[in-house]
Protein backbone atom coordinates (compact mmCIF):
# COMPACT_ATOMS: atom_id res chain seq x y z
CA UNK A 1 0.00 0.00 0.00
CA UNK A 2 1.20 3.62 -0.54
CA UNK A 3 2.45 5.21 2.28
CA UNK A 4 2.95 9.15 2.25
CA UNK A 5 6.96 9.84 3.07
CA UNK A 6 5.72 11.51 5.78
CA UNK A 7 3.27 9.31 7.70
CA UNK A 8 6.09 6.52 7.03
CA UNK A 9 7.81 6.55 10.61
CA UNK A 10 4.27 6.70 12.64
CA UNK A 11 3.43 3.39 10.15
CA UNK A 12 6.59 1.40 11.16
CA UNK A 13 6.04 2.83 14.73
CA UNK A 14 2.49 0.68 14.98
CA UNK A 15 3.89 -2.14 13.25
CA UNK A 16 6.41 -2.72 16.01
CA UNK A 17 4.59 -1.59 19.61
CA UNK A 18 8.38 -2.22 21.11
CA UNK A 19 9.78 0.35 19.25
CA UNK A 20 6.69 2.82 19.70
CA UNK A 21 7.75 5.12 22.51
CA UNK A 22 11.20 5.34 21.74
CA UNK A 23 12.41 9.28 20.60
CA UNK A 24 15.47 9.58 18.88
CA UNK A 25 17.66 12.55 19.93
CA UNK A 26 17.16 14.40 17.12
CA UNK A 27 13.51 14.98 17.23
CA UNK A 28 14.41 16.57 20.84
CA UNK A 29 14.02 20.72 20.46
CA UNK A 30 16.83 22.25 20.31
CA UNK A 31 17.70 26.12 21.20
CA UNK A 32 20.08 26.53 18.72
CA UNK A 33 19.52 27.39 14.72
CA UNK A 34 22.36 27.81 12.32
CA UNK A 35 21.40 30.74 10.08
CA UNK A 36 24.37 30.28 7.90
CA UNK A 37 26.59 32.87 5.58
CA UNK A 38 29.69 34.24 5.65
CA UNK A 39 31.25 37.08 7.01
CA UNK A 40 35.10 38.41 6.46
CA UNK A 41 37.43 41.21 7.49
CA UNK A 42 40.92 42.22 6.55
CA UNK A 43 43.04 44.84 8.26
CA UNK A 44 45.55 47.29 5.72
CA UNK A 45 46.78 50.18 7.52
CA UNK A 46 44.65 52.81 7.58
CA UNK A 47 41.51 50.91 7.14
CA UNK A 48 39.77 48.05 7.37
CA UNK A 49 37.29 46.21 5.38
CA UNK A 50 34.47 44.06 6.75
CA UNK A 51 32.02 42.01 4.63
CA UNK A 52 29.05 39.87 5.13
CA UNK A 53 26.37 37.73 3.08
CA UNK A 54 23.00 38.85 3.41
CA UNK A 55 21.33 35.83 2.84
CA UNK A 56 19.53 34.16 6.48
CA UNK A 57 18.69 30.67 5.79
CA UNK A 58 17.45 27.43 8.02
CA UNK A 59 18.30 24.38 6.57
CA UNK A 60 17.15 24.22 3.19
CA UNK A 61 14.89 27.37 3.44
CA UNK A 62 15.66 30.94 2.77
CA UNK A 63 14.42 33.24 5.54
CA UNK A 64 15.96 36.58 4.36
CA UNK A 65 17.74 37.99 1.13
CA UNK A 66 18.26 41.05 3.23
CA UNK A 67 19.49 40.63 6.41
CA UNK A 68 22.89 42.04 8.07
CA UNK A 69 25.08 40.45 9.81
CA UNK A 70 27.52 43.61 10.78
CA UNK A 71 26.78 45.92 13.57
CA UNK A 72 28.80 48.88 13.90
CA UNK A 73 29.22 49.38 17.48
CA UNK A 74 32.21 52.48 17.69
CA UNK A 75 32.62 55.07 14.97
CA UNK A 76 36.26 52.87 14.83
CA UNK A 77 34.56 49.58 15.06
CA UNK A 78 32.28 46.49 13.49
CA UNK A 79 31.13 43.31 14.74
CA UNK A 80 30.63 40.85 12.11
CA UNK A 81 28.73 37.80 12.91
CA UNK A 82 27.90 33.84 11.41
CA UNK A 83 25.97 31.59 13.35
CA UNK A 84 22.48 32.23 14.93
CA UNK A 85 20.72 35.13 14.33
CA UNK A 86 18.84 35.57 17.77
CA UNK A 87 22.21 35.15 19.10
CA UNK A 88 23.92 37.81 17.03
CA UNK A 89 21.03 39.97 17.99
CA UNK A 90 21.18 39.63 21.67
CA UNK A 91 24.74 39.44 21.61
CA UNK A 92 24.34 43.13 20.11
CA UNK A 93 22.41 44.78 22.00
CA UNK A 94 24.14 43.76 25.18
CA UNK A 95 27.41 45.64 23.36
CA UNK A 96 25.63 48.55 22.44
CA UNK A 97 24.31 49.41 25.79
CA UNK A 98 27.37 48.20 27.94
CA UNK A 99 29.58 50.69 25.03
CA UNK A 100 27.07 53.65 25.65
CA UNK A 101 27.15 53.66 29.55
CA UNK A 102 30.98 53.34 29.13
CA UNK A 103 31.25 56.25 26.98
CA UNK A 104 29.28 58.33 29.65
CA UNK A 105 31.29 56.69 32.52
CA UNK A 106 34.37 57.42 30.52
CA UNK A 107 33.95 60.27 28.24
CA UNK A 108 35.16 58.72 25.62
CA UNK A 109 34.56 55.93 23.33
CA UNK A 110 35.85 52.86 23.84
CA UNK A 111 38.98 51.25 21.77
CA UNK A 112 38.53 48.72 19.30
CA UNK A 113 41.34 46.42 22.05
CA UNK A 114 38.52 47.40 25.13
CA UNK A 115 35.50 46.29 22.73
CA UNK A 116 37.30 43.18 21.61
CA UNK A 117 38.25 42.28 25.64
CA UNK A 118 34.55 43.18 26.32
CA UNK A 119 33.30 40.76 23.66
CA UNK A 120 35.69 38.09 25.26
CA UNK A 121 34.35 38.43 28.63
CA UNK A 122 30.56 38.79 27.26
CA UNK A 123 30.86 35.16 25.50
CA UNK A 124 32.87 33.52 28.19
CA UNK A 125 29.86 34.50 30.78
CA UNK A 126 27.84 32.43 28.66
CA UNK A 127 30.12 29.27 29.12
CA UNK A 128 27.51 26.60 29.99
CA UNK A 129 24.92 27.80 27.09
CA UNK A 130 26.73 29.71 24.67
CA UNK A 131 26.06 32.20 22.47
CA UNK A 132 26.04 30.38 19.17
CA UNK A 133 28.00 32.89 17.38
CA UNK A 134 31.18 32.86 15.54
CA UNK A 135 32.48 36.71 15.51
CA UNK A 136 35.33 38.74 13.95
CA UNK A 137 35.80 42.25 15.33
CA UNK A 138 37.27 44.38 12.94
CA UNK A 139 38.22 47.87 13.96
CA UNK A 140 40.93 50.95 13.87
CA UNK A 141 43.19 50.61 16.59
CA UNK A 142 45.18 53.50 18.47
CA UNK A 143 46.85 54.46 15.52
CA UNK A 144 44.39 54.01 12.99
CA UNK A 145 45.88 51.10 11.79
CA UNK A 146 43.41 48.14 10.77
CA UNK A 147 42.89 45.13 12.76
CA UNK A 148 41.11 42.34 13.04
CA UNK A 149 40.00 39.82 15.97
CA UNK A 150 38.57 36.46 15.01
CA UNK A 151 36.43 34.57 18.33
CA UNK A 152 35.70 31.28 19.05
CA UNK A 153 31.23 30.54 20.73
CA UNK A 154 33.08 31.24 23.70
CA UNK A 155 34.96 33.51 24.08
CA UNK A 156 38.30 32.56 22.65
CA UNK A 157 40.12 35.57 20.72
CA UNK A 158 43.41 36.54 18.72
CA UNK A 159 44.43 39.40 16.69
CA UNK A 160 44.75 38.34 13.19
CA UNK A 161 45.49 40.16 10.03
CA UNK A 162 42.25 38.84 8.40
CA UNK A 163 39.52 36.57 9.37
CA UNK A 164 36.37 34.42 7.91
CA UNK A 165 33.40 33.30 9.86
CA UNK A 166 30.73 31.01 9.06
CA UNK A 167 29.30 28.65 6.62
CA UNK A 168 31.77 29.58 3.33
CA UNK A 169 34.78 30.00 6.07
CA UNK A 170 36.81 26.58 4.64
CA UNK A 171 36.45 28.04 0.89
CA UNK A 172 37.51 31.84 1.45
CA UNK A 173 40.01 31.16 3.62
CA UNK A 174 41.90 29.17 1.73
CA UNK A 175 41.67 31.63 -0.74
CA UNK A 176 42.64 34.94 1.52
CA UNK A 177 45.59 32.61 2.49
CA UNK A 178 46.90 32.77 -1.22
CA UNK A 179 45.81 35.89 -2.42
CA UNK A 180 46.50 38.37 1.15
CA UNK A 181 49.51 36.03 2.03
CA UNK A 182 50.93 34.25 -0.92
CA UNK A 183 50.72 31.24 0.65
CA UNK A 184 51.03 28.50 -2.22
CA UNK A 185 51.51 31.38 -4.52
CA UNK A 186 54.53 31.05 -7.41
CA UNK A 187 54.38 34.22 -8.16
CA UNK A 188 53.83 36.10 -4.90
CA UNK A 189 52.45 39.49 -5.26
CA UNK A 190 50.68 40.62 -2.50
CA UNK A 191 48.19 43.01 -2.86
CA UNK A 192 48.88 46.20 -1.45
CA UNK A 193 45.74 48.64 -2.66
CA UNK A 194 42.09 48.84 -0.65
CA UNK A 195 41.05 48.74 -4.55
CA UNK A 196 42.83 45.53 -4.85
CA UNK A 197 41.63 44.25 -1.72
CA UNK A 198 38.17 44.73 -2.44
CA UNK A 199 37.89 42.91 -5.86
CA UNK A 200 39.78 39.93 -4.16
CA UNK A 201 36.78 40.36 -1.21
CA UNK A 202 34.36 40.52 -3.91
CA UNK A 203 35.70 37.41 -5.80
CA UNK A 204 35.63 35.45 -2.71
CA UNK A 205 32.06 36.19 -1.92
CA UNK A 206 31.36 34.99 -5.53
CA UNK A 207 33.63 31.74 -5.20
CA UNK A 208 31.59 31.04 -1.91
CA UNK A 209 27.98 32.18 -3.20
CA UNK A 210 28.51 29.35 -6.22
CA UNK A 211 29.55 26.32 -3.46
CA UNK A 212 27.96 26.92 -0.55
CA UNK A 213 24.04 26.95 -0.52
CA UNK A 214 23.65 29.11 2.58
CA UNK A 215 25.83 31.81 0.90
CA UNK A 216 24.57 34.47 -1.56
CA UNK A 217 21.73 37.14 -2.07
CA UNK A 218 24.01 40.01 -1.86
CA UNK A 219 27.32 41.03 -0.17
CA UNK A 220 27.30 43.98 1.94
CA UNK A 221 31.06 45.64 2.64
CA UNK A 222 31.84 48.00 4.94
CA UNK A 223 35.22 50.34 5.05
CA UNK A 224 35.94 52.07 8.00
CA UNK A 225 38.63 54.99 8.14
CA UNK A 226 39.67 57.05 10.48
CA UNK A 227 37.56 59.67 8.48
CA UNK A 228 34.16 57.62 8.52
CA UNK A 229 32.45 54.55 7.59
CA UNK A 230 31.87 53.64 3.62
CA UNK A 231 28.94 50.84 2.40
CA UNK A 232 28.93 49.03 -0.20
CA UNK A 233 26.19 46.33 -1.70
CA UNK A 234 27.30 44.45 -4.72
CA UNK A 235 24.62 41.32 -5.60
CA UNK A 236 25.72 37.58 -5.86
CA UNK A 237 23.97 34.36 -6.80
CA UNK A 238 20.27 34.10 -5.55
CA UNK A 239 20.25 30.19 -6.15
CA UNK B 1 29.76 78.06 62.27
CA UNK B 2 27.13 76.57 64.62
CA UNK B 3 23.93 75.30 63.13
CA UNK B 4 21.03 75.33 65.71
CA UNK B 5 20.28 72.23 67.15
CA UNK B 6 16.83 70.86 66.37
CA UNK B 7 14.78 67.84 66.16
CA UNK B 8 15.23 67.21 62.61
CA UNK B 9 19.02 65.93 63.42
CA UNK B 10 17.96 62.44 64.56
CA UNK B 11 16.79 60.87 61.24
CA UNK B 12 20.00 59.98 59.22
CA UNK B 13 18.38 60.74 55.89
CA UNK B 14 15.58 63.01 57.02
CA UNK B 15 15.31 66.44 55.86
CA UNK B 16 15.19 69.42 57.72
CA UNK B 17 12.56 72.44 57.14
CA UNK B 18 15.63 74.65 55.14
CA UNK B 19 16.28 71.74 53.02
CA UNK B 20 20.07 70.57 55.28
CA UNK B 21 21.09 66.86 56.02
CA UNK B 22 22.17 67.26 59.49
CA UNK B 23 24.35 64.17 59.78
CA UNK B 24 25.79 64.59 56.70
CA UNK B 25 26.79 68.27 57.46
CA UNK B 26 28.21 66.94 60.85
CA UNK B 27 29.99 64.07 58.76
CA UNK B 28 31.73 67.16 57.12
CA UNK B 29 32.95 68.52 60.67
CA UNK B 30 34.71 65.11 61.26
CA UNK B 31 36.99 66.05 58.66
CA UNK B 32 37.91 68.80 59.98
CA UNK B 33 39.08 67.28 63.15
CA UNK B 34 41.80 64.56 60.86
CA UNK B 35 45.20 64.62 60.28
CA UNK B 36 46.33 66.68 57.35
CA UNK B 37 46.35 65.27 54.01
CA UNK B 38 47.44 66.61 50.26
CA UNK B 39 47.59 66.08 46.73
CA UNK B 40 49.31 68.05 43.78
CA UNK B 41 49.28 67.79 40.03
CA UNK B 42 51.80 68.89 37.66
CA UNK B 43 52.70 68.10 34.38
CA UNK B 44 55.05 65.52 34.94
CA UNK B 45 52.55 63.57 37.25
CA UNK B 46 51.18 63.59 40.77
CA UNK B 47 52.42 64.35 44.18
CA UNK B 48 50.33 62.96 47.54
CA UNK B 49 51.62 63.74 51.05
CA UNK B 50 50.15 62.79 54.44
CA UNK B 51 51.20 63.75 58.01
CA UNK B 52 51.24 60.66 60.57
CA UNK B 53 49.85 61.84 63.92
CA UNK B 54 52.13 59.58 66.21
CA UNK B 55 50.51 59.81 69.34
CA UNK B 56 53.31 57.91 71.33
CA UNK B 57 57.37 57.30 70.95
CA UNK B 58 56.04 53.58 71.29
CA UNK B 59 54.25 53.23 68.38
CA UNK B 60 55.60 52.05 65.19
CA UNK B 61 55.24 55.03 62.67
CA UNK B 62 55.11 52.59 59.48
CA UNK B 63 51.72 50.59 60.78
CA UNK B 64 49.76 54.33 60.34
CA UNK B 65 48.92 54.14 56.63
CA UNK B 66 47.92 57.94 55.33
CA UNK B 67 48.35 57.28 51.83
CA UNK B 68 46.65 53.86 49.70
CA UNK B 69 47.25 52.57 46.70
CA UNK B 70 44.40 51.78 44.54
CA UNK B 71 45.76 50.24 41.45
CA UNK B 72 48.86 50.69 39.65
CA UNK B 73 48.02 54.03 38.52
CA UNK B 74 45.70 55.47 40.92
CA UNK B 75 46.34 56.09 44.74
CA UNK B 76 44.10 58.35 47.47
CA UNK B 77 44.68 59.83 50.97
CA UNK B 78 42.14 60.60 53.56
CA UNK B 79 41.30 62.66 56.12
CA UNK B 80 38.83 62.01 58.97
CA UNK B 81 37.67 58.85 60.38
CA UNK B 82 39.98 56.65 58.84
CA UNK B 83 38.24 53.08 59.09
CA UNK B 84 35.34 54.35 56.28
CA UNK B 85 38.42 55.53 54.53
CA UNK B 86 39.67 51.75 54.47
CA UNK B 87 35.89 50.99 53.86
CA UNK B 88 35.70 53.20 50.45
CA UNK B 89 39.29 52.54 49.70
CA UNK B 90 38.66 48.44 49.17
CA UNK B 91 35.60 49.67 47.04
CA UNK B 92 38.03 51.46 44.82
CA UNK B 93 39.99 48.78 44.56
CA UNK B 94 37.84 45.72 43.58
CA UNK B 95 35.79 48.50 41.27
CA UNK B 96 39.16 48.94 39.34
CA UNK B 97 40.03 45.03 38.87
CA UNK B 98 36.48 44.64 38.10
CA UNK B 99 36.89 47.31 35.33
CA UNK B 100 40.43 45.74 34.25
CA UNK B 101 38.51 42.39 33.85
CA UNK B 102 35.46 43.53 32.04
CA UNK B 103 37.48 46.09 29.73
CA UNK B 104 41.33 45.00 29.67
CA UNK B 105 42.49 48.22 30.55
CA UNK B 106 43.29 50.58 33.72
CA UNK B 107 40.10 52.61 34.90
CA UNK B 108 40.42 56.42 34.33
CA UNK B 109 41.01 58.35 37.63
CA UNK B 110 37.41 60.29 36.85
CA UNK B 111 35.44 57.04 36.49
CA UNK B 112 36.96 55.16 40.15
CA UNK B 113 36.05 58.45 41.68
CA UNK B 114 32.95 58.71 40.63
CA UNK B 115 32.37 54.96 41.73
CA UNK B 116 33.29 55.72 44.90
CA UNK B 117 30.76 58.88 45.59
CA UNK B 118 28.25 56.65 44.34
CA UNK B 119 28.84 55.15 47.42
CA UNK B 120 28.75 58.21 49.69
CA UNK B 121 24.46 58.90 49.70
CA UNK B 122 23.76 54.91 50.25
CA UNK B 123 23.46 54.88 53.58
CA UNK B 124 20.20 54.56 55.99
CA UNK B 125 17.78 51.39 56.84
CA UNK B 126 18.07 48.64 55.05
CA UNK B 127 15.14 46.42 54.88
CA UNK B 128 15.57 42.43 54.94
CA UNK B 129 15.30 42.37 51.42
CA UNK B 130 18.12 44.09 50.08
CA UNK B 131 21.30 44.54 50.80
CA UNK B 132 22.53 45.94 54.15
CA UNK B 133 23.46 49.53 53.92
CA UNK B 134 25.90 51.78 56.23
CA UNK B 135 23.73 53.47 59.10
CA UNK B 136 25.55 56.47 58.81
CA UNK B 137 26.92 58.81 56.28
CA UNK B 138 30.88 58.18 55.78
CA UNK B 139 33.00 60.62 57.82
CA UNK B 140 36.00 61.34 55.48
CA UNK B 141 37.16 62.92 52.34
CA UNK B 142 39.26 61.44 50.36
CA UNK B 143 41.89 62.81 47.30
CA UNK B 144 42.11 60.81 44.59
CA UNK B 145 45.24 61.43 42.38
CA UNK B 146 46.32 59.16 39.42
CA UNK B 147 47.61 59.17 35.72
CA UNK B 148 45.70 58.03 33.35
CA UNK B 149 44.58 58.79 28.97
CA UNK B 150 43.38 62.10 30.14
CA UNK B 151 46.62 62.70 32.15
CA UNK B 152 47.61 63.57 35.66
CA UNK B 153 44.49 64.21 37.89
CA UNK B 154 42.95 64.74 41.44
CA UNK B 155 39.82 64.60 42.63
CA UNK B 156 38.10 65.25 46.20
CA UNK B 157 35.33 63.45 47.61
CA UNK B 158 33.46 64.21 50.61
CA UNK B 159 30.45 62.72 52.55
CA UNK B 160 28.19 64.73 50.63
CA UNK B 161 29.33 62.08 47.53
CA UNK B 162 30.68 65.74 45.41
CA UNK B 163 33.77 65.43 42.99
CA UNK B 164 35.94 68.29 42.44
CA UNK B 165 39.14 68.02 40.10
CA UNK B 166 41.45 69.90 41.86
CA UNK B 167 45.12 71.13 40.60
CA UNK B 168 46.28 71.01 44.11
CA UNK B 169 44.59 70.36 47.35
CA UNK B 170 44.97 70.02 51.54
CA UNK B 171 41.78 68.51 53.57
CA UNK B 172 42.10 67.97 57.17
CA UNK B 173 42.58 70.25 60.64
CA UNK B 174 44.78 72.42 58.75
CA UNK B 175 43.17 72.88 55.09
CA UNK B 176 43.39 76.72 55.36
CA UNK B 177 46.66 76.73 55.85
CA UNK B 178 47.93 74.31 53.14
CA UNK B 179 45.69 75.91 50.58
CA UNK B 180 46.92 79.08 51.27
CA UNK B 181 50.63 78.18 50.39
CA UNK B 182 49.76 76.28 47.90
CA UNK B 183 47.72 79.18 45.99
CA UNK B 184 51.30 81.26 46.57
CA UNK B 185 53.96 78.80 45.51
CA UNK B 186 51.52 75.87 42.98
CA UNK B 187 52.39 76.31 39.49
CA UNK B 188 51.32 73.60 36.73
CA UNK B 189 54.75 73.14 35.26
CA UNK B 190 56.81 72.71 38.70
CA UNK B 191 58.99 69.59 37.90
CA UNK B 192 58.00 66.69 40.19
CA UNK B 193 60.77 67.29 42.03
CA UNK B 194 59.40 70.51 43.03
CA UNK B 195 56.06 69.34 43.61
CA UNK B 196 57.18 67.29 46.11
CA UNK B 197 59.37 69.60 47.87
CA UNK B 198 56.28 72.08 48.22
CA UNK B 199 54.56 69.11 49.17
CA UNK B 200 56.72 68.79 52.48
CA UNK B 201 56.58 72.47 52.95
CA UNK B 202 53.21 72.63 53.10
CA UNK B 203 53.28 69.95 55.44
CA UNK B 204 56.55 71.50 57.66
CA UNK B 205 54.72 74.51 58.06
CA UNK B 206 51.13 72.96 59.13
CA UNK B 207 52.19 70.47 61.80
CA UNK B 208 52.42 70.67 64.91
CA UNK B 209 55.01 68.47 65.68
CA UNK B 210 58.61 68.87 64.06
CA UNK B 211 58.65 67.59 60.65
CA UNK B 212 60.92 64.36 60.09
CA UNK B 213 61.30 61.14 57.78
CA UNK B 214 58.72 59.35 59.62
CA UNK B 215 55.86 61.04 60.76
CA UNK B 216 54.98 62.20 57.41
CA UNK B 217 54.38 60.06 54.20
CA UNK B 218 54.82 60.66 50.42
CA UNK B 219 54.16 58.98 47.05
CA UNK B 220 54.37 59.77 43.37
CA UNK B 221 52.78 58.77 40.40
CA UNK B 222 54.71 59.71 37.13
CA UNK B 223 52.86 60.84 33.84
CA UNK B 224 55.84 59.15 32.27
CA UNK B 225 55.14 55.65 33.67
CA UNK B 226 52.15 55.63 35.42
CA UNK B 227 53.08 53.54 38.12
CA UNK B 228 52.44 54.00 42.35
CA UNK B 229 55.95 54.60 44.03
CA UNK B 230 56.09 54.99 47.92
CA UNK B 231 59.13 57.59 48.45
CA UNK B 232 61.70 55.82 51.42
CA UNK B 233 62.84 57.82 54.78
CA UNK B 234 65.80 58.49 53.19
CA UNK B 235 64.53 60.39 50.13
CA UNK B 236 62.16 61.97 52.22
CA UNK B 237 65.07 62.91 54.55
CA UNK B 238 66.80 64.77 51.94
CA UNK B 239 63.69 66.19 50.59
CA UNK B 240 63.07 67.62 54.08
CA UNK B 241 66.48 68.87 54.10
CA UNK B 242 66.27 70.88 51.11
CA UNK B 243 63.23 72.56 51.94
Amino acid sequence: MYIPVNDMLKHFKQDAPAMANITHKSDQWSPYHDNSGTVLAVGIPGAVIVAGDTRLSNGYNILSRDATKLSQLTDKCVLATAGQYADFIALRKFLQQRLQLYEFQNEVQASTETVAHLLSRELYSRRFFPYYTFNLLAGLDENNHGVVYGYDAIGSYDKMTYGVQGSGQELVVAVLDNQLKGYNKINKTIPQTREEILDIILDCFSCAAERDIHTGDNVEILIITAAGTERIVKPLRKD
Amino acid sequence: MFQNKTDYDRGVNTFSPEGRLFQVEYALQAIKLGASALAIKVNDGVVLAGERKLNSTLLEPRSIEKIYEIDTHIACTASGFIPDARTLVEHARVESQNHKFNYGEPINVRALTQIVCDLALDFGESDSKSKTKMSRPYGVALLIAGVSDHGPQIYQTDPTGTMIEYQAKGIGAADEGIQSILKEQYKQDLTLEQAERLAILCLKNVMEEKINNSNVELAVITTAERRYTQRTSEQIQSLIDKV
